[in-house]
């Protein structure tokens, strides 16, 4: 009875026609699915029906989705949902193309967290019967799959406890100001046995900093900043190596200005896993570990 | 072609025709305060003292009401001089950097390519 991974995120852009570009042609996704002012796209080693979602019309975050196991989970989470003050209403069987009936719930942060475990099976690129490693004829980056979303909360604390008591995730890593619960800036926190499955930072509520996508390795994430400078994709930063996580990265924008990550590496943790701890004055390592240094406005950029 | 000047730091740059205010500065060297430079962030969002610009790509509400567009304000790297135009980039400094343009957009892969076959 667990949450399994981030199944999709589904966010808004102000031009589609760009967008597709971006998402199909630079990163490679695949788009399985489209209606009005709406695309659904796949990378090529996902299996689920969809993991991005492209919605016209502004920026920022629309919802985004949890899988979770089919033996109960759902119901133990409205439970606990309910019992944390936290408002949820089930979600029907089309809501999200390709997904089943589920619980939508409003984080403490303002955001909207859909869970379900019934979603069409539509299988890798590469199929399960002596696949190769990788399918022939890629585009652009050629992203396998989302990784991890870092969302803003006036409220860290209060976030963490809900990830924690509700969703029964894990903190990996922790940037705190001090000893007091008031003064954590930042929690990574994971389901299973990645350093990450969400991460959130002090900010306002509701928005998104980043969305990434996991790439094989450094030199996969060299190539894909060759891409980002052929197609001319701002750069946030990168490539560098996280402190926390110890991921390769480089952050860019999609042409609405949402923040994408290209993520590699970073370590494994587990139920036995205990947290590290990040201090203030280093937090530009922990988040730039190879240069030390971060612009203010990092953090404070969002959607 | 519009000319673009910054104020407090007169710097003053032409912008080529559909070229934003960032881009220009960018082109003659200059770094000013931005980030996503999509329309996305909202970060360069500031006085725009003289002059008319337009917005060829939408840009949300929620980064740019209209009451602020109203009120004077613009967003330097979506904002394309009609006329020529004074900016208010306030006390940071600009910086000065070495930046490549956008190449044009070539290849035979592309989505809209495709979809035109």
């Amino acid at each position: 009875m667990a949450v399994i991974r981030l199944g999709y995120v589904h966010v808004r852009v102000t031009d589609l026609a760009q967008a597709r570009q971006h998402y199909q042609e630079t990163l490679g996704m695949d788009p399985v699915h489209e209606e009005d002012g709406r695309v659904y796209l796949k990378s090529w080693d996902e299996d689920d029906h969809h993991s991005v979602v492209l919605e016209e019309g502004g920026v920022g975050l629309v919802k985004f989705g949890y899988k979770v196991t089919g033996d109960g989970t759902l119901d133990a989470i409205e439970t606990r949902a309910r019992s944390f003050g936290a408002s949820c209403e089930r979600m029907s069987k089309g809501d999200n193309a390709g997904v089943g009936d589920g619980l939508r719930v409003t984080l403490p942060s303002d955001h909207v967290l859909e869970l379900y475990s019934d979603v069409e099976y539509l299988g890798t690129n590469v199929g399960k019967l002596n696949p190769a490693p990788w399918p022939r004829g890629l585009r652009g980056i050629g992203v396998p799959r989302i990784n991890h979303a870092l969302i803003t909360t006036e409220d860290p604390a209060l976030l963490e406890r809900f990830f924690q008591d509700v969703l029964a995730f894990r903190p990996a890593e922790r940037l705190v100001a001090g000893d007091e619960d008031s003064d954590l800036v930042g929690s990574w926190m994971y389901c299973g046995d990645q350093p990450h499955d969400i991460a959130f930072v002090k900010g306002a509520n509701g928005k998104l900093h980043h969305f990434a996508y996991e790439v094989d390795d450094w030199s996969a994430l060299l190539r894909a900043g060759d891409v980002m400078s052929m197609d001319d994709v701002p750069i946030d930063f990168g490539p560098a190596r996280h402190g926390i996580t110890r991921g390769g990265t480089i952050y860019f924008f999609d042409p609405s200005g949402n923040r994408n990550e290209v993520f590699s590496g970073g370590y494994r943790t587990g139920p036995d896993f205990r947290p590290i701890t990040w201090t203030m004055d280093q937090a530009a390592r922990g988040i730039n570990y190879t240069h030390r240094e971060i612009d203010q406005a990092f953090l404070e950029v969002v959607t | 072609m519009p000319r673009v000047t910054v104020v407090p730091h007169d710097v003053r740059v032409q912008a080529r025709p559909g070229e934003s205010v960032v881009d220009a500065l960018r082109r003659a060297g200059w770094r000013s305060r931005y980030r996503c430079r999509r329309g996305g962030c909202g970060v360069c969002k500031v006085p725009l003292v003289e002059g008319r610009v337009d917005y060829p790509q939408p840009v949300a509400e929620s980064v740019l009401a209209a009451a602020e567009r109203d009120s004077g304000l613009c967003l330097p790297c979506r904002a394309v001089p009609v006329t020529d135009v004074v900016v208010d980039l306030g006390a940071e400094p600009l910086r000065a950097v070495l930046a490549s343009t956008a190449l044009p957009r070539t290849g035979f892969s592309r989505t809209t390519e495709q979809e035109g076959r």
